[in-house]
C-alpha cells in the first residue's frame, strides 16, 4: 500500500509540474468557468418568477443542486477528463504496453496518473454556491448530516468515475471514444436541476440507469434533512455495483487486448 | 466558371469523396447526433415548470419548438477549428495550401458530407420523440419547411464563418482554439437551445438580438415549428452576419496563409 | 538452466475480411467472414542467462508478436513460455520487476517534463528507495553519457538523447531480461553505435540477458553471437550469424581479371560460371572447394587480379525475404 501512496504523490507532483509549463491555459480556464457558471445561474433564474418553484424546490434549494453539479463538473475536468481521456491515446499509440508492464495495477495507473489543477477553481466555486444556497435555504448542519453528505458525495463521485471509466475502457475496441463521452456529458447535464423537475419516467431513468440523482439531488436532500434512508442505501449500493462493473469490464477488456492485439 | 477555385466537377468529386469518408465514421456520427439531446432534457424541465406560462408556447408548441431546436442544431454543427488544428498538427495543411482550391471548400464539403450521414440518425431520434409524444406530431407546410431549411443553412453559414475566423487566428497563436470554447458558452445560453428567447427578461433579449446567437437556433427553430416570426428581420440579420463575416474571414485567412508560408512551416 | 524457455509457441489471429467500397462494407456488416492468420507457428528456443540474442525477420514475420508474448502483452494461442521462472501472460509483479521492454518508436517518458521526473515516477512504481534510484541514475547516466539532458523537457531532446533517456528509464529497476524492439530505429549512425556500445557494456557489467530485434544488421553483428531468424511465423534459423550466412549462401563469389580473354568452357569443373565478358570473369564456388579452385585458377590462367567476396548478410536475408524462399 505504501508503494501506491508514494506513486500517487509522484503522479500528482509531476502533473502540477506539467501544468506550470502551460500557465496561460489557467487564465482561459478560469474565464470559461466563470462564464459557464454565470450562464447556468441565468438559465436557472428563468424558471423562478416571484413565488415560483421548480419541482417544489425553492430558488435557494435549486442553487444547492446547481452548486453540487458545479462541484462534480469541476471534478470531471480536474480528474476524469485528463486521465480517462488519455486511455484512448495510449491504445492508439501503443503506449498502453508500457503501462501494462509496470508492476502496478493498470486501472490505478490509468485513473490517477495526472491531475489538471485548472478545474480546481470550479470545484471551489461549486462549494461556495452550495454553502450560499444552504445558508439561504436555512439548512442546519449537524455532525451526522455532514458525515452523511460526505459519504453520499463519495458515492456520487464513484458512480461518475465508474460510468466514465466504462466508456473510456471501450477504447480497447474503438479508435475514438470522446464522442461517447460527450453523450454521457450531455445526459449528466440533467443533474443541474432537482430530480423532481423531471417527469416520472425520466426520474426513474436518472435514479437507476444513469444515476445522476445521486450526484446532486440526493446530497442536497441530505443537507435539507429530506433524504430517505432507502434512497441513501440505494445510492451506496449503486456506487459499489457500478464500480465493480467498471472493474470487471476493464479486466475483460484487457483480456481481449492481450489476446487480439498485434 | 470558377469561384475560389471551385467548379462543378470539383464540387461533385469533393462532396462524393467526403460523403464516402464520413460514411466510414457513421458509428461515431451517430454518437455525435445522440450527444445533442440537451434540448430534450431542457424540454422536460420546461414542460413541468411553473415558468412555462411565460414562454408563449402553449401545449404542443413547446414540444415542437425544442424538437426543432434539436434538428436545427444537428444541421448547423460546425467543427472547422478542430479539423483545421488536426490538419495543421499532422502536416496535411501544407499540401492543401498548394492546391488551386481554397482549403475552406474542403471543410465545407466535409461538413455537408457529415450532415448527410447524420440525417438518418437525426430522423431516427425525431421518430423516437414522436412515438413518445404522438400528440406533438406535425408536418410543416412546404413553404414553411423551405424557409426553415434556408434559415438553417444560413445559420450553418454564420457558424462556419465564425469558426473559420477563429481557425484563421490559429495561424498566429496556438491558443486561438480556446476562443472557440469561450464563444461556445454564450452560444449555448443565448441561442435558444436551452430556453426559447421569449423566456428571457426584455433587456437580455434585446441584447441577445445584437449577437449572432439567436439566429443560429431560435429563429430557424421557430420557423420550423410554425411559430409566428418576423421573417424579414430574421433573414436580414442572418444575411447581415454573413456579409460581415465573409470578407473578414477571407482577409484574415489570406494574411494567415502568407504568414504561414513566410515562416516556412 | 534456460532463463527463457519457449516450446511450441503459436499465435493465431482471427481477421475479418472486408472488400473495399460500399458493397463490401454492406456485405461485411451482414455476413462477417473470418480468416485465421497464423502470426507465429510452433516456435521453440531456449536462452541462457547473460546471452545476447538477435531476432531477425521481415516486417510482419512475427518478431514483434513473439517478443510481446515473451513480455506477457499477448496471450499465446498454443505452446508454453517461461521467462525467469514465470509465465509472462500472468504479468505478476515479481515477473514485471525482472524484465523491461524498450520500443524504438514508442516512448514512455513524459513529453513535457525532464526525464528525471519520469524517473522519479518509475522509482515509486517499482518501489526503489530514493537513494538507490539516485545512485543507479547517475551510474547509468555516466554509461549513457547523459548529463544536463536529464533536466531538460523531453520534447526539447534530440532523437538520440531521447532514446538514451528511454533506456535509462527502462533500466532503473535493474531488470535481468531486456526486450528491445528496434531500439536504434531512426537514429543517426553515431547515436546508433553509442546505443550499441552501451548495450554491450551493460550486458558485460550486469550479466543481463538481451533479446533484440533490429532492421539494422550492424546492431546484430555488433552485439549478438546468436541469431534467431523468423520467417512467415516459423523459426528458420537458430545459431551463430556465420552459420546463417553459410546456410543462406553456401557459395562464395570469385572475381577474376585475366591478361587475355578466355573461353567459357575453359572453366568447366571450377564452380559455376556466373558471367564472362572479355577479361572479366565471375565464378560462384562452394565454400569447401574454394582453396583448391583458386589454386587451379592461378595455375591455368594468366591472372592479373583475383578477388573473393562474401555476399553481405543483409542482402542475403533481404533476397531471401523477397524471393519468399525458405
Amino acid at each position: 500500500m505504501g508503494r501506491y501512496w508514494r506513486t500517487l504523490r509522484r503522479f500528482w507532483s509531476t502533473a502540477v509540474a506539467v501544468q506550470l509549463e502551460y500557465q496561460a491555459n489557467v487564465l482561459i480556464e478560469l474565464l470559461a468557468v466563470a462564464m459557464s457558471l454565470g450562464g447556468s445561474l441565468f438559465l436557472l433564474s428563468l424558471f423562478y418568477g416571484p413565488d415560483q418553484t421548480l419541482g417544489g424546490w425553492s430558488w435557494a434549494q435549486a442553487l444547492m443542486v446547481q452548486g453540487l453539479y458545479t462541484v462534480f463538473d469541476g471534478m470531471a475536468s480536474t480528474w476524469l477528463r485528463p486521465n480517462l481521456g488519455a486511455i484512448v491515446t495510449h491504445v492508439r499509440e501503443g503506449t498502453l504496453d508500457f503501462v501494462l508492464l509496470k508492476p502496478i495495477d493498470s486501472q490505478f495507473w490509468l485513473s490517477l496518473r495526472t491531475l489538471s489543477p485548472g478545474g480546481l477553481p470550479e470545484i471551489a466555486l461549486g462549494f461556495a454556491l452550495l454553502i450560499y444556497g444552504s445558508v439561504q435555504a436555512g439548512v442546519v448542519l449537524t455532525l451526522p448530516s455532514l458525515f452523511t453528505v460526505l459519504v453520499m458525495l463519495l458515492a456520487g463521485g464513484l458512480i461518475l468515475y465508474s460510468l466514465w471509466f466504462l466508456i473510456a475502457a471501450t477504447s480497447i475496441w474503438f479508435v475514438k471514444t470522446w464522442n461517447a463521452t460527450e453523450v454521457l456529458r450531455a445526459l449528466l447535464a440533467s443533474g443541474r436541476y432537482p430530480l423532481n423537475a423531471y417527469p416520472p419516467a425520466l426520474r426513474l431513468l436518472f435514479t437507476l440507469v444513469l444515476p445522476v440523482a445521486f450526484l446532486t439531488t440526493v446530497p442536497a436532500q441530505v443537507l435539507l434533512g429530506e433524504a430517505a434512508a432507502p434512497m441513501l442505501l440505494a445510492g451506496l449500493a449503486l456506487a459499489v455495483l457500478f464500480f465493480s462493473v467498471a472493474r470487471a469490464f476493464w479486466l475483460f477488456a484487457l483480456r481481449f487486448y492481450t489476446s487480439a492485439s498485434s | 466558371m470558377r469561384i475560389f477555385g471551385l467548379n462543378r466537377r470539383i464540387i461533385r468529386v469533393l462532396l462524393g469523396s467526403q460523403y464516402a469518408h464520413m460514411l466510414e465514421y457513421r458509428a461515431e456520427i451517430a454518437l455525435w447526433a445522440l450527444s445533442g439531446v440537451l434540448p430534450f432534457i431542457m424540454l422536460s424541465v420546461w414542460s413541468g415548470s411553473e415558468a412555462r406560462l411565460g414562454l408563449g408556447l402553449d401545449g404542443v408548441a413547446l414540444d415542437r419548438y425544442f424538437l426543432s431546436a434539436f434538428l436545427v442544431r444537428q444541421f448547423s454543427v460546425v467543427w472547422v477549428v478542430y479539423a483545421f488544428e488536426e490538419d495543421a498538427l499532422l502536416g496535411r495543411l501544407s499540401p492543401y495550401l498548394l492546391q488551386p482550391l481554397h482549403p475552406l471548400w474542403r471543410y465545407v464539403a466535409a461538413h455537408l458530407g457529415e450532415q448527410l450521414t447524420r440525417l438518418p440518425f437525426a430522423a431516427l431520434i425525431a421518430a423516437v420523440f414522436f412515438v413518445a409524444q404522438p400528440q406533438a406530431f406535425w408536418l410543416p407546410s412546404l413553404g414553411g419547411f423551405l424557409l426553415a431549411w434556408l434559415a438553417t443553412w444560413l445559420a450553418f453559414a454564420i457558424a462556419f464563418l465564425f469558426q473559420s475566423l477563429i481557425a484563421a487566428l490559429c495561424f498566429w497563436s496556438e491558443k486561438a482554439s480556446a476562443l472557440e470554447r469561450l464563444q461556445f458558452i454564450p452560444f449555448v445560453f443565448l441561442s435558444g437551445l436551452l430556453a426559447p428567447l421569449t423566456a428571457f427578461p426584455p433587456g437580455v433579449r434585446a441584447l441577445a438580438q445584437w449577437t449572432p446567437f439567436p439566429y443560429l437556433i431560435d429563429f430557424p427553430a421557430r420557423l420550423l415549428a410554425g411559430q409566428p416570426v418576423d421573417l424579414i428581420a430574421g433573414f436580414a440579420a442572418q444575411l447581415a452576419w454573413v456579409a460581415l463575416l465573409l470578407p473578414l474571414v477571407l482577409l484574415l485567412w489570406r494574411a494567415g496563409v502568407r504568414r504561414y508560408s513566410a515562416m516556412g512551416a | 538452466m534456460a532463463l527463457i524457455d519457449v516450446r511450441g509457441l503459436s499465435k493465431t489471429y482471427k481477421v475479418a475480411d472486408k472488400q473495399p467500397g460500399f458493397a463490401g462494407t454492406l456485405r461485411h456488416f451482414l455476413q462477417r467472414r473470418y480468416r485465421d492468420v497464423a502470426a507465429v507457428q510452433d516456435v521453440s528456443f531456449q536462452i541462457a542467462p547473460g546471452e545476447m540474442v538477435g531476432f531477425l525477420g521481415a516486417n510482419g514475420a512475427g518478431k514483434t508478436t513473439t517478443l510481446k508474448m515473451l513480455c506477457g502483452l499477448i496471450y499465446p494461442s498454443d505452446g508454453d513460455v517461461q521467462v525467469a521462472g514465470h509465465r509472462p501472460q500472468r504479468r505478476q509483479a515479481e515477473f514485471l520487476r525482472r524484465i523491461t521492454l524498450v520500443m524504438g518508436q514508442k516512448q514512455q517518458l513524459m513529453w513535457d517534463l525532464p526525464p528525471l521526473d519520469s524517473l522519479r515516477v518509475n522509482a515509486a512504481v517499482y518501489g526503489i528507495p530514493d537513494d538507490v534510484a539516485r545512485r543507479r541514475t547517475s551510474e547509468l547516466a555516466d554509461l549513457l553519457e547523459l548529463g544536463e539532458e536529464l533536466t531538460r523537457p523531453v520534447r526539447k531532446l534530440s532523437l538520440g538523447q531521447r532514446m538514451k533517456a528511454e533506456l535509462l528509464a527502462a533500466l532503473l529497476h535493474e531488470p535481468e531480461v531486456l526486450f528491445l524492439d528496434e531500439p536504434t530505429l531512426g537514429l543517426d549512425v553515431n547515436a546508433q553505435s553509442r546505443v550499441r556500445q552501451f548495450l554491450a557494456e551493460y550486458n558485460r557489467r550486469t550479466g543481463a540477458t538481451v533479446l533484440l530485434t533490429s532492421h539494422y544488421m550492424a546492431d546484430i553483428t555488433a552485439l549478438c553471437q546468436r541469431v534467431l531468424l523468423i520467417h512467415q511465423g516459423r523459426l528458420f534459423h537458430d545459431g551463430p550469424l556465420e552459420v546463417l550466412a553459410d546456410q543462406l549462401a553456401p557459395e562464395r563469389e570469385v572475381h577474376l581479371e585475366l591478361e587475355r580473354p578466355a573461353q567459357s568452357d575453359a572453366f568447366e569443373g571450377l564452380g559455376r560460371l556466373e558471367r564472362i565478358e572479355g577479361c572479366e570473369v565471375r565464378l560462384l564456388v562452394p565454400r569447401d572447394q574454394l582453396t583448391i579452385v583458386v589454386a587451379q585458377l592461378l595455375e591455368r590462367f594468366p591472372v592479373r587480379d583475383l578477388d573473393v567476396k562474401d555476399p553481405p548478410i543483409e542482402e542475403l536475408i533481404g533476397g531471401l525475404f523477397r524471393q519468399g524462399r525458405v
